[in-house]
């Protein structure tokens, strides 16, 4: 027999934590981690891109609403509101549109390796996370700094509502994900839907503009109008122009929290019922 | 003790659309022909259990279900009924490198790889320098992985792929790859994850690879499994299963296939391709170290100088035996016009071949070679009987034995003892 020649190194495994949340916590983070990376690199400005972009979206509408138009005038906080609603529509509508893709850009690991496929989708919505909480950190701070502000106890349900928010984007993200593995127009209807959501949750006017109760209810009902007026109003000096939704709406805003929710179920529910069938189809 | 994986009544049918059917268009102008599919069955009704330590080879041909199995297995797939269970960690090697970013460094990627695994970046943390090194890319580490060779990336996947503590190893095909020094590292780990009883699954079309490590081999075909036990049997199975796929394809040559094809030059064409044994018969089996004779007859449809006849024996999974031509062999066809039949026949007096399924491939062509006027491929099957005499393998070499004693010196033996 002859002598086994001697093993050229060897590398010992390491064993897999135990519980099962820290492993997809890890996964989690390492990839989301790894877009935010990606995104960035390659480009002269790198993350300033992405403050420049809500900056200029601030920018052109405070040009074009508040000086062109003046829409919103006898309310002097308006450009503080503008801004922050607009780093929270940039946040819901980039996170939304890159969610989408999760799943079918990513056949080749759905095809050949096996993990939970929300972690996908929860990996994408983390990065954009990751861009909205700095951009909202320094926004707030900076008109904190300013003297924009107006903290008061209403303040104290901003966090809710930007809960409110991610649970919504989450849930959003979720159904978008999973329908577009197998319907592909999903992705020019959401584009057109966003434009809807964009003039229809009074980003870049003042809700108090709608006149028509009737309208102002119906417009009311859609949790991003209903977290960005809530969003304003908790956060800048109230005014003849700047409510909270309750006033304007009334008991109906139990509807615009309920229906983010909801949607949160619905997309999660759609999503684990089409997990099975996304390696077939990808 | 619980077996590593067990498989039970399982089945996997795929429902392929014949249309394009998820754009809105579609679905708007199609309204009621949304039920347009065929049914593929891909797993049908397979059970079998793999006990711990046991090294599992799976084999088929091409659309057997292997993949399919081995997707399910690694839960990628979910099987339609039945279920297939592993009790323990596993790891998956169905390709090499999966999650990984070119744009990333490798020692970024390795804490993605891991995490892929379910590593977390603690553990990988310290243990990335020792994979550096396993995979000879310490001077690489902040390279980007775009910037590797395939074989560097390969080294890298493959050093993180076997980060996983893992009770069983599926496997794809993945060891044919990366340079020979590494492919030896990689045996290295299997033998050692072998012998410290792991479970292993390694699937492959390439049955000798399979006969080398394997406890057990599975075969399938058509989604389900057709011989299940040590390598050695079931290759035997298999070959003849390949040879049985050999006879079903035999078919006459059709002699419109070498007139009416625009695409061949119309100058020479088969017009039949037979097989004679030794007495003049035409049949599809022969024996081994038995004459047969390949007849072909050619028709002249268009005045030509001198052309030549080339004949090629093929397996029935198409590995190339034997291949020669009347110009290799100095045999001269010469110029013929328009209408003319020629007879070729080129004898083999004593087949070399052992039992199994063969293809013959014949084509005319000019001399220079550059006009090809027929080529047809398979233009006959065979099939080489067994005779039962257990030899193995391809061919009958003829090799002689010669086994000589010699009394040794009586001083020389008890000097050993």
């Amino acid at each position: 027999m002859t002598v086994v020649a001697q093993e050229s190194g060897t590398l010992e495994a390491i064993q897999r934590p135990r519980s099962v949340f820290q492993r997809n916590a890890n996964l989690v983070r390492e990839l989301s981690i790894t877009s935010f990376k990606l995104k960035y690199t390659g480009s002269a400005l790198g993350y300033v891109w992405s403050l420049i972009k809500p900056l200029m979206l601030f920018g052109i509408m405070f040009l074009v609403f508040s000086i062109l138009l003046r829409v919103g005038k006898g309310d002097t906080d308006f450009p503080v509101q503008l801004l922050i609603a607009i780093v929270a529509w940039t946040f819901f509508t980039e996170a939304t549109a890159t969610a989408m893709n999760a799943v079918a850009g990513n056949g080749d690991l759905i095809r050949k390796a096996y993990f939970p496929r929300w972690i996908l989708v929860v990996a994408s919505t983390t990065s954009a996370l990751l861009t909205f909480a700095i951009n909202t950190t320094l926004v707030l701070m900076v008109t904190f700094a300013l003297g924009d502000l107006h903290l008061t106890l209403r303040s104290l349900f901003v966090p809710l509502f930007y809960l409110e928010l991610i649970v919504l984007v989450l849930g959003l993200s979720l159904l978008l994900s999973s329908l577009f593995v197998f319907f592909r127009d999903l992705g020019h209807i959401w584009e057109i839907v966003s434009l809807v959501l964009f003039y229809g949750s009074g980003v870049v006017f003042p809700f108090m503009l709608i006149k028509s109760q009737t309208l102002l209810d119906l417009a009311g009902l859609n949790p991003v109008a209903q977290i960005i007026q809530d969003l304003r109003y908790s956060l800048v000096v109230s005014s003849p122009l700047n409510h909270s939704m309750v006033s304007l709406i009334g008991a109906l805003e139990v509807v615009p929290i309920m229906l983010s929710v909801t949607l949160f179920g619905v997309g999660f529910l759609v999503f684990n019922k089409l997990t099975p069938k996304f390696a077939e189809s990808l | 003790m619980n077996p590593v994986v067990e498989v039970s009544h399982l089945r996997k049918r795929f429902r392929l659309p014949l249309d394009k059917s998820n754009t809105l268009k579609y679905r708007v102008t199609h309204l009621r022909s949304s039920s347009r599919y065929r049914d593929l069955v891909a797993l049908n009704d397979i059970s079998f259990d793999i006990p711990s330590g046991q090294f599992l080879g799976i084999a088929g041909p091409n659309g057997c279900g292997k993949s399919t199995l081995l997707k399910i297995l690694c839960r990628i797939y979910k099987a339609d009924s039945g279920y297939a269970r592993v009790n323990g960690e596993f790891s998956a090697f169905l390709e090499l490198g999966v999650g990984f970013n070119p744009e990333l460094t490798a020692r970024e990627n390795i804490f993605l790889g891991g995490a892929m695994l379910g590593l977390t970046r603690a553990q990988l943390r310290d243990k990335v320098d020792e994979v550096l090194a396993f995979a000879e890319l310490e001077e690489f580490a902040e390279q980007k992985l775009k910037n590797f060779s395939s074989g560097m990336q390969v080294r890298l996947a493959f050093s993180v792929a076997i980060l996983g503590q893992t009770d069983l190893l599926v496997m794809d095909e993945v060891l044919a790859v990366g340079d020979a020094s590494f492919q030896e590292k990689c045996f290295d780990t299997f033998n050692r994850y072998k012998r410290e009883g792991k479970t292993i699954v390694l699937v492959s079309h390439n049955l000798a690879s399979l006969e080398e490590y394997c406890d057990r081999v599975l075969l399938l075909n058509h989604g389900a499994i057709v011989a299940d036990g040590p390598a050695a049997e079931v290759a035997a199975t298999y070959h003849r299963m390949v040879a049985d796929h050999a006879l079903a394809l035999e078919r006459d040559i059709p002699v419109e296939l070498s007139q009416g094809d625009p695409r061949r030059s119309p100058a020479v064409g088969f017009e039949s391709v037979g097989l004679l044994n030794g007495s003049g018969q035409n049949t599809r089996r022969f024996d081994t170290g038995g004459e047969m004779t390949l007849d072909m007859n050619l028709r002249v449809h268009r005045t030509v100088g001198d052309f030549v006849c080339g004949v090629a024996i093929r397996r029935a999974d198409g590995l190339l035996l034997s291949g020669t031509n009347t110009l290799l062999d100095n045999v001269t066809i010469s110029g013929q016009l328009a209408g003319d039949t020629v007879s070729v026949r080129y004898t083999i007096d004593s087949l070399p071949l052992l039992a199994g399924g063969y293809l013959v491939q014949v084509s005319v062509h000019d001399v220079g070679g550059s006009d090809i006027y027929d080529w047809i491929d398979p233009a006959a099957t065979f099939h080489i009987n067994d005779l039962g005499d257990g030899h193995q393998g391809l061919l009958e070499l003829r090799g002689r034995w010669q086994v000589e004693h010699e009394t040794e010196d009586v001083l020389v033996r008890s000097a050993r003892q």
